[in-house]
């Protein structure tokens, strides 16, 4: 392009302000946590370089492992229950149906909210007391079911896993619906003509069409769970007792509640590689590329 | 006992069809109700309990309020400083989206349109941006923003912001801008437009579509943000949206009403927004995600 030579200048000062910004607030912090991950600080006197201590330490802690685990329950619980589910709903909205346009708009309005909002109505949703679940189960003669949904350690989990789901099918569904839509109708009428029941078009024409569709959906709910934070710092903050920490959390903690900014940068590192190992594996797996 | 003439037979084989294809619907539709009742359920529920007094709620928490009491919207607008939240909320989200989306789509338009040495290392080091998992750099962006100065001031939050959406905003407007025929530019040139020019009055126009998802993606990322926010900010005065309530709600955990109240107030602006531009918040959210 004849612009190439006069514009090695105009490229500089086009890219500065934006690599600029991007360099020192994106990629320096997670390059200074490498650093910080190696000392002990309690963020006010001097550091001390403790070498891998902290990261040791963060091995043999109990509490970290439980939080990871917590973690891939909410990879297990986005990917097994909001994939299915939005995938069924959009095999039902993609069948001629009236108030396609209501139930789409209903359906991806939990996206929009701030996680924060929705932390909070579930909270009041999960009240021990007068919390609207509890009120249903009273109402229709199951109240010995109803539960300190968020105080018990039995049911934290699964409890906050509901509204994990909840959040993002509506994600999803939208995905899939648009996948759907771009499906020949000649190939589903053809095999209709050939006497192919509904299940059988579904499983063997529809679902393997959009099949490259669902498998980036995969990728996208394992990355977008791995990113859980908001919802469980507000709902529980980790608890009770841990029951319901996860990485992030822990980090949080760690650093901010007991001062140790060495051992949470650890932490930081560790999340850091960790998920990008773990999208890794999954588009590897799956064949994809990366970026 | 098979008397039934052929077509009797057809007729009654019709009648099942007919009545399983109804009975059919009657389930998708129950349950596509179904699915949407529990998505707006809560959201409702909430709203329409917060013009309840307490009192009420305790003994109909279901049933539409006696009488509409506003008193819980005086309270939670007043204890959690919901004036002061709503301004810090558009300052930050307004002021981060629109300075993101000009530098990344000035970076876009040499990223795309440009042949030059760097190009492809510095494109991936920005999309590299996309698979970095934010939380990981609460701790290091708290001790960054610690040692510019910069934690808790009015501009703290606009700098991690815009920081992490330049990915996606970049990604998204290059994407768009390569698909641009090659002798746009060229007979601009000849008139003597020159690179910035070029930009403003022929490329960005020509990206209008683009640059409308990425102005919706951002002010939805920016408006909801939270662990930033709750890292970097403490002082009342220059809380966020979400970071108030969530204060608001962990101090006053038994004043249901006030919580519901503010609450659905701050969902107000965000249901309308979605409602008038439901299309491109929908497209620019899952071409988003799908994207990122």
């Amino acid at each position: 392009m004849q612009l190439t030579h006069k514009s090695k200048a105009a490229i500089m000062i086009g890219l500065l302000p934006a690599f600029l910004i991007y360099a020192v607030f994106a990629i320096y912090p997670i390059l200074q946590s490498f650093y910080y991950s190696l000392m002990e600080w309690d963020g006010f006197t001097d550091m001390t370089f403790v070498g891998l201590d902290n990261f040791r330490n963060l091995f043999e802690d109990p509490l970290f492992w439980n939080s990871v685990k917590n973690n891939i329950y909410v990879v297990l619980a986005s990917v097994l229950g909001q994939i299915p589910l939005a995938l069924f709903f959009a095999l039902l909205l993609n069948r001629k149906i009236k108030g396609l346009k209501f139930f789409r708009t209903v359906g991806f309005l939990p996206v929009v909210l701030s996680t924060v909002v929705i932390s909070l109505t579930w909270s009041l949703i999960y009240n021990s007391q007068n919390g609207m679940l509890n009120e249903i189960l009273r109402n229709i003669g199951l109240g010995v079911m109803a539960q300190n949904w968020l105080g018990d350690t039995k049911w934290v989990m699964a409890a906050v896993l509901v509204t994990v789901i909840w959040q993002f099918i509506g994600l999803y569904l939208i995905i899939f619906l648009a996948a759907l839509q771009n499906v020949p109708t000649e190939v589903l009428e053809a095999a209709k003509m050939d006497g192919a029941s509904e299940w059988t078009t579904t499983f063997k024409i529809t679902i393997p069409m959009i099949w490259h569709t669902i498998i980036v959906a995969v990728i996208l709910c394992i990355s977008g769970s791995l990113k859980t934070f908001d919802l469980i710092y507000v709902m529980t903050n980790g608890g009770p007792a841990h029951s319901s920490d996860v990485m992030a959390l822990y980090m949080f903690n760690e650093t901010f509640n007991k001062l140790q900014y060495g051992y949470g940068s650890a932490v930081s590192v560790f999340i850091f590689f960790f998920s990008l190992i773990l999208i890794f594996i999954v588009t590897k797996l799956f064949g994809r590329k990366l970026i | 006992m098979n008397s039934t003439l052929p077509i009797e037979k057809n007729k009654n084989k019709q009648n099942e069809s007919r009545i399983k294809k109804r009975v059919t619907r009657i389930i998708i539709y129950t349950l596509l109700s179904l699915f949407a009742l529990i998505n707006v359920y809560p959201i409702v529920w909430m709203a329409i309990n917060s013009f309840k007094s307490e009192q009420e709620f305790t003994v109909n928490q279901f049933g539409f309020p006696s009488k509409f009491n506003f008193e819980n919207y005086a309270n939670a607008w007043e204890i959690a400083n919901l004036g002061v939240l709503f301004k810090n909320s558009i300052f930050i989200c307004v002021t981060a989206t629109v300075v993101t989306v000009i530098i990344g789509a000035l970076a876009s338009y040499f990223l795309a349109r440009f042949h030059f040495k760097l190009n492809k290392v510095i494109y991936t080091f920005f999309i590299f941006g996309l698979l970095i998992p934010i939380h990981a750099t609460l701790v290091p962006m708290f001790i960054l923003m610690k040692n510019l100065g910069l934690l808790n001031t009015e501009i703290t939050l606009l700098f991690p912001y815009i920081a992490f959406h330049l990915p996606i905003t970049i990604f998204i407007l290059t994407s768009f801008m390569r698909a641009f025929p090659k002798d746009i530019e060229e007979s601009a040139i000849m008139d003597g437009a020159g690179i910035f020019r070029i930009f403003w009055s022929i490329i960005l126009p020509m990206s209008r579509p683009a640059v409308a998802t990425v102005i919706i993606l951002n002010f939805i990322y920016n408006w909801n943000e939270f662990s930033f926010a709750l890292v970097l900010i403490n002082d009342p005065e220059l809380q966020t949206l979400p970071l108030g309530l969530a204060n608001f709600a962990g101090q006053f955990t038994t004043n249901y009403g006030a919580q519901m109240a503010g609450l659905t107030m701050s969902l107000v602006p965000i249901v309308i927004f979605y409602l008038f531009l439901e299309k491109e918040i929908v497209n620019g959210m899952t071409s988003g995600a799908v994207k990122g």
